[in-house]
Protein backbone atom coordinates (compact mmCIF):
# COMPACT_ATOMS: atom_id res chain seq x y z
CA UNK A 1 0.00 0.00 0.00
CA UNK A 2 2.80 2.41 0.91
CA UNK A 3 4.65 1.65 -2.34
CA UNK A 4 1.46 2.34 -4.33
CA UNK A 5 1.02 5.64 -2.51
CA UNK A 6 4.66 6.58 -3.20
CA UNK A 7 4.20 5.65 -6.88
CA UNK A 8 1.20 7.99 -7.19
CA UNK A 9 2.99 10.82 -5.39
CA UNK A 10 6.18 10.57 -7.43
CA UNK A 11 4.29 10.13 -10.73
CA UNK A 12 2.57 13.45 -10.09
CA UNK A 13 5.98 15.06 -9.62
CA UNK A 14 7.53 13.47 -12.71
CA UNK A 15 8.10 16.88 -14.30
CA UNK A 16 10.86 17.43 -11.70
CA UNK A 17 12.82 14.18 -11.47
CA UNK A 18 15.25 15.23 -8.73
CA UNK A 19 12.40 16.54 -6.54
CA UNK A 20 10.41 13.38 -7.26
CA UNK A 21 13.30 11.13 -6.12
CA UNK A 22 13.98 13.21 -3.03
CA UNK A 23 10.30 13.36 -2.03
CA UNK A 24 9.94 9.60 -2.45
CA UNK A 25 12.83 8.89 -0.06
CA UNK A 26 11.63 11.42 2.48
CA UNK A 27 7.99 10.32 2.44
CA UNK A 28 8.95 6.61 2.47
CA UNK A 29 10.97 7.23 5.62
CA UNK A 30 7.98 8.97 7.21
CA UNK A 31 5.42 6.32 6.29
CA UNK A 32 7.54 3.35 7.35
CA UNK A 33 8.37 5.07 10.63
CA UNK A 34 4.65 5.64 11.20
CA UNK A 35 4.05 1.91 10.54
CA UNK A 36 6.85 0.97 12.95
CA UNK A 37 5.31 3.20 15.64
CA UNK A 38 1.89 1.54 15.26
CA UNK A 39 0.96 -0.66 18.22
CA UNK A 40 -2.04 -2.45 16.66
CA UNK A 41 0.02 -5.38 15.40
CA UNK A 42 -1.91 -5.34 12.12
CA UNK A 43 0.63 -4.28 9.48
CA UNK A 44 -1.98 -3.79 6.74
CA UNK A 45 -4.07 -1.53 8.98
CA UNK A 46 -0.92 0.32 10.11
CA UNK A 47 0.04 1.04 6.48
CA UNK A 48 -3.51 2.13 5.65
CA UNK A 49 -3.55 4.47 8.64
CA UNK A 50 -0.12 5.92 7.83
CA UNK A 51 -1.20 6.68 4.26
CA UNK A 52 -4.54 8.13 5.39
CA UNK A 53 -2.84 10.40 7.95
CA UNK A 54 -0.38 11.62 5.34
CA UNK A 55 -3.12 13.02 3.12
CA UNK A 56 -4.18 12.92 -0.52
CA UNK A 57 -1.16 12.24 -2.75
CA UNK A 58 -2.24 14.69 -5.48
CA UNK A 59 -2.87 17.49 -2.99
CA UNK A 60 0.55 16.96 -1.39
CA UNK A 61 2.17 16.76 -4.85
CA UNK A 62 0.52 20.06 -5.81
CA UNK A 63 2.09 21.75 -2.76
CA UNK A 64 5.52 20.34 -3.66
CA UNK A 65 4.99 21.46 -7.27
CA UNK A 66 4.51 25.07 -6.17
CA UNK A 67 7.82 25.00 -4.26
CA UNK A 68 9.52 23.45 -7.30
CA UNK A 69 8.02 26.05 -9.62
CA UNK A 70 9.23 28.88 -7.39
CA UNK A 71 12.72 27.38 -7.35
CA UNK A 72 12.84 27.00 -11.14
CA UNK A 73 11.47 30.46 -11.85
CA UNK A 74 14.22 31.92 -9.63
CA UNK A 75 16.78 29.86 -11.50
CA UNK A 76 15.37 31.13 -14.80
CA UNK A 77 15.90 34.69 -13.51
CA UNK A 78 19.54 33.90 -12.76
CA UNK A 79 19.91 32.13 -16.13
CA UNK A 80 18.61 35.25 -17.91
CA UNK A 81 21.34 37.34 -16.30
CA UNK A 82 24.08 34.78 -17.02
CA UNK A 83 22.97 34.51 -20.65
CA UNK A 84 23.05 38.30 -21.06
CA UNK A 85 26.56 38.46 -19.55
CA UNK A 86 27.73 35.60 -21.84
CA UNK A 87 26.37 37.35 -24.93
CA UNK A 88 28.15 40.54 -23.85
CA UNK A 89 31.47 38.70 -23.42
CA UNK A 90 31.12 36.98 -26.83
CA UNK A 91 30.26 40.32 -28.43
CA UNK A 92 33.26 42.08 -26.87
CA UNK A 93 35.59 39.22 -27.78
CA UNK A 94 34.49 39.48 -31.43
CA UNK A 95 34.99 43.25 -31.52
CA UNK A 96 38.45 42.85 -29.94
CA UNK A 97 39.27 40.26 -32.60
CA UNK A 98 38.21 42.61 -35.40
CA UNK A 99 40.46 45.31 -33.91
CA UNK A 100 43.38 42.90 -33.60
CA UNK A 101 42.88 41.70 -37.18
CA UNK A 102 42.24 45.27 -38.37
CA UNK A 103 39.00 44.18 -39.99
CA UNK A 104 36.47 46.94 -40.72
CA UNK A 105 33.16 47.25 -42.58
CA UNK A 106 33.71 48.38 -46.16
CA UNK A 107 32.86 52.03 -46.97
CA UNK A 108 29.78 51.23 -49.08
CA UNK A 109 28.24 49.16 -46.22
CA UNK A 110 29.15 51.57 -43.42
CA UNK A 111 25.80 53.45 -43.38
CA UNK A 112 23.84 50.21 -43.05
CA UNK A 113 26.35 49.02 -40.47
CA UNK A 114 25.92 52.07 -38.22
CA UNK A 115 22.11 51.63 -38.26
CA UNK A 116 22.47 47.98 -37.24
CA UNK A 117 24.96 48.94 -34.52
CA UNK A 118 22.40 51.39 -33.06
CA UNK A 119 19.67 48.73 -33.06
CA UNK A 120 22.10 46.24 -31.53
CA UNK A 121 23.17 48.61 -28.76
CA UNK A 122 19.67 49.65 -27.70
CA UNK A 123 18.26 46.13 -27.95
CA UNK A 124 21.08 44.83 -25.77
CA UNK A 125 20.66 47.64 -23.22
CA UNK A 126 16.94 46.92 -23.14
CA UNK A 127 17.58 43.22 -22.51
CA UNK A 128 19.96 44.10 -19.63
CA UNK A 129 17.45 46.44 -17.98
CA UNK A 130 14.46 44.11 -18.40
CA UNK A 131 16.47 40.98 -17.51
CA UNK A 132 17.75 42.64 -14.35
CA UNK A 133 14.23 43.80 -13.55
CA UNK A 134 12.89 40.25 -13.97
CA UNK A 135 15.59 38.81 -11.73
CA UNK A 136 15.06 41.41 -8.99
CA UNK A 137 11.29 40.93 -9.24
CA UNK A 138 11.32 37.16 -8.81
CA UNK A 139 14.05 37.15 -6.15
CA UNK A 140 12.21 39.70 -4.04
CA UNK A 141 8.96 37.67 -3.94
CA UNK A 142 8.19 35.31 -1.08
CA UNK A 143 8.00 31.63 -1.94
CA UNK A 144 4.24 31.02 -2.27
CA UNK A 145 2.33 28.45 -0.27
CA UNK A 146 -0.19 27.74 -3.03
CA UNK A 147 -0.80 28.23 -6.75
CA UNK A 148 -3.29 30.96 -5.97
CA UNK A 149 -4.37 33.94 -8.13
CA UNK A 150 -1.71 36.19 -6.51
CA UNK A 151 1.05 33.75 -7.45
CA UNK A 152 -0.37 33.35 -10.95
CA UNK A 153 -0.21 37.14 -11.40
CA UNK A 154 3.34 37.13 -10.10
CA UNK A 155 4.33 34.43 -12.59
CA UNK A 156 2.62 36.25 -15.47
CA UNK A 157 4.64 39.41 -14.71
CA UNK A 158 7.82 37.37 -14.51
CA UNK A 159 7.11 35.63 -17.85
CA UNK A 160 6.40 39.01 -19.40
CA UNK A 161 9.71 40.42 -18.19
CA UNK A 162 11.70 37.32 -19.17
CA UNK A 163 9.98 37.12 -22.55
CA UNK A 164 10.69 40.79 -23.26
CA UNK A 165 14.33 40.38 -22.18
CA UNK A 166 14.69 37.30 -24.42
CA UNK A 167 13.08 39.11 -27.37
CA UNK A 168 15.36 42.16 -26.96
CA UNK A 169 18.38 39.87 -26.65
CA UNK A 170 17.32 37.96 -29.79
CA UNK A 171 17.10 41.26 -31.71
CA UNK A 172 20.58 42.16 -30.44
CA UNK A 173 22.00 38.78 -31.48
CA UNK A 174 20.35 38.99 -34.93
CA UNK A 175 21.89 42.46 -35.29
CA UNK A 176 25.25 40.97 -34.32
CA UNK A 177 24.81 38.32 -36.99
CA UNK A 178 24.06 40.99 -39.60
CA UNK A 179 27.09 43.01 -38.47
CA UNK A 180 29.28 39.92 -38.61
CA UNK A 181 28.07 39.23 -42.15
CA UNK A 182 28.79 42.87 -43.13
CA UNK A 183 32.19 42.73 -41.47
CA UNK A 184 33.25 39.56 -43.19
CA UNK A 185 31.69 40.27 -46.58
CA UNK A 186 34.25 40.74 -49.29
CA UNK A 187 37.01 39.03 -47.33
CA UNK A 188 38.19 35.61 -48.41
CA UNK A 189 37.35 32.51 -46.40
CA UNK A 190 40.11 31.90 -43.85
CA UNK A 191 40.88 30.79 -40.32
CA UNK A 192 40.28 34.39 -39.21
CA UNK A 193 36.57 33.69 -39.61
CA UNK A 194 36.68 31.14 -36.84
CA UNK A 195 36.54 33.58 -33.88
CA UNK A 196 33.60 35.70 -35.17
CA UNK A 197 31.65 32.60 -36.20
CA UNK A 198 32.36 30.86 -32.91
CA UNK A 199 31.33 33.93 -30.90
CA UNK A 200 28.12 34.19 -32.98
CA UNK A 201 27.42 30.51 -32.32
CA UNK A 202 27.87 31.15 -28.56
CA UNK A 203 25.40 34.04 -28.71
CA UNK A 204 22.83 31.95 -30.56
CA UNK A 205 23.21 29.06 -28.10
CA UNK A 206 22.82 31.52 -25.19
CA UNK A 207 19.53 32.86 -26.58
CA UNK A 208 18.39 29.26 -27.18
CA UNK A 209 19.20 28.37 -23.55
CA UNK A 210 17.23 31.36 -22.27
CA UNK A 211 14.18 30.54 -24.39
CA UNK A 212 14.36 26.89 -23.34
CA UNK A 213 14.55 27.92 -19.65
CA UNK A 214 11.52 30.17 -19.96
CA UNK A 215 9.64 27.42 -21.77
CA UNK A 216 10.63 24.94 -19.03
CA UNK A 217 9.18 27.19 -16.32
CA UNK A 218 6.03 27.70 -18.40
CA UNK A 219 5.59 23.91 -18.71
CA UNK A 220 6.10 23.47 -14.96
CA UNK A 221 3.54 26.20 -14.33
CA UNK A 222 1.08 24.32 -16.58
CA UNK A 223 1.75 21.03 -14.73
CA UNK A 224 1.30 22.75 -11.37
CA UNK A 225 -1.95 24.36 -12.54
CA UNK A 226 -3.23 20.96 -13.72
CA UNK A 227 -2.35 19.38 -10.37
CA UNK A 228 -4.02 22.17 -8.45
CA UNK A 229 -7.23 22.06 -10.47
CA UNK A 230 -7.91 18.38 -9.91
CA UNK B 1 -6.60 29.54 9.40
CA UNK B 2 -4.17 26.91 10.62
CA UNK B 3 -2.47 26.74 7.23
CA UNK B 4 -1.72 30.46 7.45
CA UNK B 5 0.36 29.76 10.54
CA UNK B 6 1.94 26.53 9.34
CA UNK B 7 5.37 28.11 8.80
CA UNK B 8 5.44 29.46 12.36
CA UNK B 9 4.28 26.10 13.74
CA UNK B 10 7.02 24.23 11.87
CA UNK B 11 9.70 26.76 12.86
CA UNK B 12 8.60 26.58 16.51
CA UNK B 13 8.62 22.77 16.51
CA UNK B 14 12.09 22.70 15.00
CA UNK B 15 13.35 25.30 17.45
CA UNK B 16 12.13 23.07 20.27
CA UNK B 17 13.33 19.78 18.79
CA UNK B 18 16.69 20.96 17.47
CA UNK B 19 17.67 19.03 14.33
CA UNK B 20 14.80 16.75 13.33
CA UNK B 21 13.36 14.84 10.38
CA UNK B 22 9.81 15.40 9.15
CA UNK B 23 8.24 12.65 11.26
CA UNK B 24 9.89 14.00 14.43
CA UNK B 25 8.73 17.54 13.57
CA UNK B 26 5.15 16.28 13.28
CA UNK B 27 5.43 14.37 16.56
CA UNK B 28 6.80 17.49 18.24
CA UNK B 29 3.88 19.57 16.91
CA UNK B 30 1.39 16.97 18.19
CA UNK B 31 3.09 16.74 21.57
CA UNK B 32 3.44 20.46 22.18
CA UNK B 33 -0.04 21.34 20.91
CA UNK B 34 -1.72 18.50 22.76
CA UNK B 35 -2.87 17.11 19.40
CA UNK B 36 -4.89 20.27 18.67
CA UNK B 37 -3.70 20.63 15.08
CA UNK B 38 -5.33 18.21 12.74
CA UNK B 39 -3.46 18.80 9.48
CA UNK B 40 -2.68 16.02 7.01
CA UNK B 41 0.87 15.04 7.97
CA UNK B 42 2.00 15.35 4.36
CA UNK B 43 1.47 19.11 4.31
CA UNK B 44 4.45 19.54 6.66
CA UNK B 45 6.91 18.36 3.99
CA UNK B 46 6.21 20.99 1.30
CA UNK B 47 6.39 23.56 4.13
CA UNK B 48 9.81 22.20 5.16
CA UNK B 49 11.01 22.43 1.54
CA UNK B 50 9.63 25.95 1.17
CA UNK B 51 11.24 27.13 4.42
CA UNK B 52 14.54 25.61 3.37
CA UNK B 53 14.31 27.36 0.00
CA UNK B 54 13.67 30.63 1.86
CA UNK B 55 16.87 30.06 3.86
CA UNK B 56 15.08 29.60 7.18
CA UNK B 57 16.06 25.91 7.45
CA UNK B 58 18.98 23.83 6.31
CA UNK B 59 18.88 20.10 5.69
CA UNK B 60 21.19 17.15 5.38
CA UNK B 61 20.66 13.50 4.47
CA UNK B 62 21.58 10.86 7.03
CA UNK B 63 20.96 7.14 7.37
CA UNK B 64 18.40 6.08 9.97
CA UNK B 65 18.85 2.99 12.20
CA UNK B 66 16.40 1.25 9.85
CA UNK B 67 18.87 1.80 7.00
CA UNK B 68 16.52 4.23 5.22
CA UNK B 69 17.75 7.59 3.94
CA UNK B 70 16.50 10.35 6.22
CA UNK B 71 16.42 14.10 5.67
CA UNK B 72 17.15 16.07 8.83
CA UNK B 73 16.28 19.76 9.13
CA UNK B 74 17.83 22.44 11.32
CA UNK B 75 16.79 26.02 11.93
CA UNK B 76 19.25 28.55 10.47
CA UNK B 77 20.06 31.93 12.03
CA UNK B 78 17.61 33.52 9.61
CA UNK B 79 15.03 30.93 10.71
CA UNK B 80 15.57 31.83 14.36
CA UNK B 81 15.14 35.51 13.54
CA UNK B 82 11.99 34.80 11.51
CA UNK B 83 10.55 32.75 14.38
CA UNK B 84 11.26 35.55 16.86
CA UNK B 85 9.54 38.07 14.56
CA UNK B 86 6.48 35.86 14.04
CA UNK B 87 6.35 35.13 17.76
CA UNK B 88 6.26 38.88 18.52
CA UNK B 89 3.53 39.49 15.93
CA UNK B 90 1.51 36.55 17.24
CA UNK B 91 1.82 37.75 20.86
CA UNK B 92 0.67 41.24 19.84
CA UNK B 93 -2.31 39.77 17.98
CA UNK B 94 -3.16 37.39 20.80
CA UNK B 95 -2.96 40.19 23.43
CA UNK B 96 -5.18 42.39 21.28
CA UNK B 97 -7.81 39.66 20.92
CA UNK B 98 -7.58 38.82 24.64
CA UNK B 99 -8.14 42.50 25.45
CA UNK B 100 -11.10 42.62 23.12
CA UNK B 101 -12.70 39.55 24.62
CA UNK B 102 -11.96 40.44 28.25
CA UNK B 103 -15.12 40.84 30.28
CA UNK B 104 -17.37 39.63 27.48
CA UNK B 105 -19.22 36.37 27.17
CA UNK B 106 -21.29 35.03 24.28
CA UNK B 107 -25.05 35.54 24.59
CA UNK B 108 -26.93 32.32 25.10
CA UNK B 109 -29.69 33.08 22.56
CA UNK B 110 -28.43 35.54 19.97
CA UNK B 111 -31.23 37.39 18.15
Amino acid sequence: MIENYLDVLTRELDFDRSLSRCVRQEVADHLWEAVAADRSGDSFEAERQAVANFGDARAIAAEFAVVSLARHSRRAGIAALLVIVSVFVAMKARVAWYAAMQLAISDDLRAAGSLVITIDRYAFLLSVVIGLGGWIYIQSRRIPTAFDPAYRRQLRRFFLLCGAAAAALAVSVISDAVLTALQLSGTGLSAEFLVPILSMAIELVCVGILISRIRGVALRAASTAALTQT
Amino acid sequence: MLKGHLDMIVLAALAAAGSAHGYAVIEEIKRRSGGAFDLPEGTIYPALHRLERAGLLSSRWTTADSGRRRRVYTLTKAGNRALAERHAVWRQFSDAIAGLLAGTRPRENPA
